[in-house]
């Protein structure tokens, strides 16, 4: 079993115990169970391939397990298809970015609200009274979707065309759309300079305080030690240790592996 | 009576099935290094055997010279549509383009072949249709056995070029891993140009081959594109021992189908197998799944 | 293919729905006036297959240019739509309406039942599935002689009964003019419902699964179920089109619906511009014209088919759609300027 929460945060959103998928006899990851506190940053670092993505799309519904399980406050997701995860209140961005490269910024956004239309089966083929004011309220909070990340003024333009580090935020506003109760964050930092990096770890801090969970999932250990209120260590699919920060940076296995210099 | 039925019908179905291989490595070879599929690939058989049936009756210098010219006129369309629509459509990235360009460039070609030949069947007579051996009951004529040696001699070459010289293990090296071809010092545009006019020179071939066994109208290639994919996605597309084995059973199903069944069956037995395949095992006959990177 | 996205939105999104309402009593006013501008038998003939072939269009669009599916086996539930309402109608004597529903239905669940691959299959493995299919379909209506009497055909389907009212016969669709009314008619509303689905939510949904389908199920969006619709209804307007087509024609032959047909149909949504309406539409129309209009050339106007294919996607990929954009666009900068 995980460690348990540590007190401040409640009740755990996420638990996963034994979590396991195989790729072709490579364990991607195996045995990985923890619990991530209702409210919490919870942090997973580790060097490339060291499964971290996979758990995110374990977690999300891209894969399936292959033994262990994963319960979202309280509901069982080991089968649940990704598509149905997110009207529980599960959302992701993706480490390679995937948006809709056709699609402006904006209708980007307004795709995130597919869980969340309220239009009589009718009003799709004559738009009526509630069909206009579900589409003008979808548009406006899109609208403060892309401010929150401050991007309102690149609504009208193509996904494809936005800068790297734009298209990393506007993968945020799109997955905050679905209004998430548990954000998957992965790999949010790369490609994106400190200025860039400073002004996303604000808006994941002001996510919390907004009540939306997050799980981080980093590269670079630096990043997550000052906002992580938890940091799992992966690798080679297995989990190394999880603590506080502060307890991250003392453990002699983490300081092995990171001396190790593959963790940098 | 009916084991000398089998006997016959499987020779029919093994030279049948041996011409279709030869249009199908084609398609898989291309679809191996570019993950892209030359709707057009079927006309080209087309073309080849009007090639054939043209230099046949006009130069006279009979039938195996003009399968060499089919096979010329087949390597000189794969590189002309690689230049003109593969290499200008690769930057768009996208997997339906070329596909769908491709259509066009055979809608157009079948059109223009029948403004020149006209719709009525050309019937391929060769010096070697009529001389039949007698055989326990069993007849081959020495078209057949010609088919059969030059497509099993196609197919061992095409086999030893690609696993034993360099620039088919370059080929084949494209075909698994994009950068290892740069790496081995190879313009992987040449060899993509390669591939389309070596793909392209076997449906030439084959048509100069298919032309006597098959009705030879401007629109033959559809009837064998469609086969030829059915043949592509059982074999599993890319996997070129896959596609040897699919292209026999396709043959040898066409010829039972018309003796016991009825010729009308044949595109009917052979769609309702590859939907099947489609349905139960997409990647093919012979492969492994591989699952999407996210 | 960016420059579809451009064409989208200056041609669906951007416009006013005061702009729309003008675009519709445009054309209506268009389709009330064009068969008595072309008042020979010819032309009107003409008219009829061009709302024929803007029904098959629309309906591939939004399988194809919003779902990103592409299928090649549209030509089949055309000639499943127009088999199975003309064999009812021959066989079991029932009545046209009904029949006209049954093998919209049928090519519907046709649909249905392929679009079960595209949930498995995708891109190249889906189109061939697809082309599969129709030749399958084809084959069956060619050899099932004691029902479809295979290539002899079927001959002298009778037109949809004359509208009447109180004894007053409204519209005889005997007549080439009526019949057009009829078909052109059901061709706009179908556009109103497509456009009014493809400007809902539908239509953001429909787009992100063909951009891309891990990214359209993390935002909850079942894309399976969304295929599954979208096939549904592009092959039941097929179904429509193939009615109409045997009760104008009269005659129905398999090799009307082989698998040229689905390429013909699939150059008409390309030129125009997929992934809007507005543009297969005019493909749609142009592509039935042009040929005529190049019958001089004897075989070689079939050409034109291909030729505008290859050319549309190499050189302006978003089709006639796009092209108008550019032009509106450049206008606009020259009125600003």
């Amino acid at each position: 079993m995980s460690a348990t929460a540590d007190g401040a945060a409640g009740e755990p959103l996420l638990r996963t115990q034994e979590l396991q998928k195989n790729f072709g006899g490579v364990k991607a990851v195996s045995e990985i169970s923890f619990d991530v506190p209702m409210g919490a940053i919870f942090a997973v670092i580790g060097p490339n391939g060291a499964g971290k993505s996979t758990l995110i799309n374990l977690i999300s519904g891209v894969y399936r397990p292959d033994a262990g399980s994963l319960s979202f406050d309280g509901v069982d997701l080991s089968t649940m298809p990704a598509h149905l995860r997110v009207r529980f209140g599960i959302a992701r961005t993706f480490q390679k970015i995937r948006l809709f490269r056709q699609l402006t910024a904006l209708d980007n956004v307004i795709a995130g609200f597919h869980v969340h239309h309220k239009i009589p089966a009718w009003q799709y083929l004559v738009h009526g009274a509630a069909f206009t004011a579900d589409r003008r309220r979808c548009r406006d909070q899109a609208m403060q979707l892309l401010e929150f990340v401050g991007m309102s003024g690149r609504a009208h333009v193509p996904a494809g065309s936005l800068s790297y580090g734009e298209q990393r935020m506007l993968e945020l506003a799109r997955a905050l759309a679905t209004k998430p109760r548990l954000l998957l964050i992965d790999e949010p930092a790369a490609g994106l300079n400190a200025a860039e990096v400073d002004g996303l770890l604000d808006r994941i801090r002001s996510l919390r305080h907004g009540g939306t969970t997050v799980i981080l999932v980093e590269h670079n250990m630096d990043l997550v030690m000052n906002v992580a209120d938890r940091i799992m260590v992966m690798e080679y699919g297995r989990r190394l240790f999880e603590g506080t920060p502060a307890e991250v940076q003392k453990n002699p296995a983490v300081i092995a592996a990171y001396l190790g210099g593959e963790l940098l | 009576m009916t084991t000398t039925i089998v006997l016959q019908q499987a020779i029919n179905g093994i030279v049948l099935g041996s011409l279709y291989v030869l249009v199908a490595l084609g398609l898989t070879l291309i679809y191996g290094v570019l993950v892209q599929i030359n709707f057009a690939h079927a006309d080209f058989v087309t073309l080849g055997a009007f090639a054939a049936y043209f230099f046949m009756h006009l130069v006279g210098l009979g039938y195996i010279p003009s399968i060499a010219v089919a096979l010329i006129v087949g390597a000189a369309m794969g590189w002309l549509i690689n230049a003109s629509i593969f290499t200008p459509l690769r930057r768009k990235n996208n997997e339906l383009l070329p596909l769908i360009a491709t259509i066009g460039v055979s809608v157009m070609m079948q059109n223009l072949m029948l403004a020149w030949f006209g719709p009525i069947p050309y019937a391929f007579e060769t010096e070697f249709s009529r001389h039949v051996i007698r055989f326990a009951g069993i007849f081959v004529s020495w078209q057949n056995v010609i088919i059969i040696v030059v497509s099993a001699l196609t197919i061992a070459l095409l086999y030893v070029f690609m696993k034993f010289t360099f620039l088919g293990k370059a080929l084949r090296a494209v075909s698994q891993d994009r950068e290892t071809a740069g790496l081995m010092g190879i313009n992987p545009n040449f060899l993509i140009m390669l591939t389309f006019v070596i793909a392209s020179a076997l449906a030439g071939m084959g048509g100069a081959m298919l032309a006597p066994v098959l009705v030879l109208t401007p629109f033959a290639g559809t009837s064998v594109i469609v086969k030829a994919f059915a043949i592509v996605i059982i074999g599993g597309f890319g996997n070129v021992e896959g596609t040897i084995l699919a292209g026999l059973i396709v043959g040898l199903i066409e010829s039972y189908t018309t003796q016991f069944l009825n010729p009308g069956l044949i595109d009917i037995v052979v769609f309702a197998l590859l939907l099947l395949m489609l349905a139960i095992r997409p990647t093919g006959l012979i492969s492994e799944r591989r699952e999407e990177n996210v | 293919m960016s420059e579809t996205v451009f064409a989208q939105q200056w041609l669906g999104k951007a416009t006013s729905s005061r702009a729309r309402f003008l675009g519709y009593l445009t054309a209506v006013a268009v389709i009330v006036t064009l068969p008595l501008v072309f008042n020979d038998t010819y032309w009107r003939t003409n008219l009829t297959v061009c709302a024929i072939n803007v029904l098959l269009a629309i309906g591939l669009d939004f399988i194809l240019g919003y779902a990103g599916q592409l299928n090649l086996g549209h030509s089949a539930f055309y000639g499943l739509g127009a088999y199975v309402s003309t064999l009812l109608i021959v066989k079991l004597a029932v009545p046209f309406w009904l029949a006209f529903v049954a093998g919209v239905a049928f090519a519907g669940l046709a649909g249905t039942f392929l679009s079960l691959f595209a949930v498995r299959l995708r891109g190249h493995y889906l189109a061939i599935a697809s082309l599969g299919f129709a030749v399958i379909v084809h084959q069956i209506l060619l050899n099932w002689i004691s029902l479809t009497q295979g290539p002899l055909g079927i001959y002298g389907i009778a037109p949809p009964p004359a509208l009447v009212v109180d004894g007053t016969v409204i519209a005889d669709f005997r007549n080439l003019t009526a019949f057009f009314y009829l078909v052109a008619g059901f061709a706009l509303l179908s556009f109103l419902l497509l456009s009014q689905l493809v400007r809902s939510p539908v239509g953001e949904t429909l787009t992100a699964i063909r951009e891309d389908e891990v990214s359209a199920a993390s935002l909850g969006i079942n894309a399976a179920a969304w295929k599954v619709f979208a096939f549904g209804v592009g092959s039941a307007i097929a179904g429509a089109a193939g009615c109409f087509y045997a009760s104008f024609v009269g005659t129905l032959v398999p090799d009307a619906f082989f698998i040229t047909e689905a390429f013909n149909i699939l150059a008409m949504v390309i030129v125009g511009g997929m992934g809007t309406l507005i543009g297969p539409v005019f493909g749609a129309v142009l592509l039935t014209i042009l040929p005529e209009v190049l019958r001089g050339l004897g075989d070689l106007r079939l050409v034109v088919y291909g030729a505008a294919l290859t050319f549309v996607v190499l050189f302006i990929p978003g089709g006639m759609a796009q092209a108008a954009n550019a032009v509106g666009e450049r206008l606009w900068r020259r009125r600003s300027a």
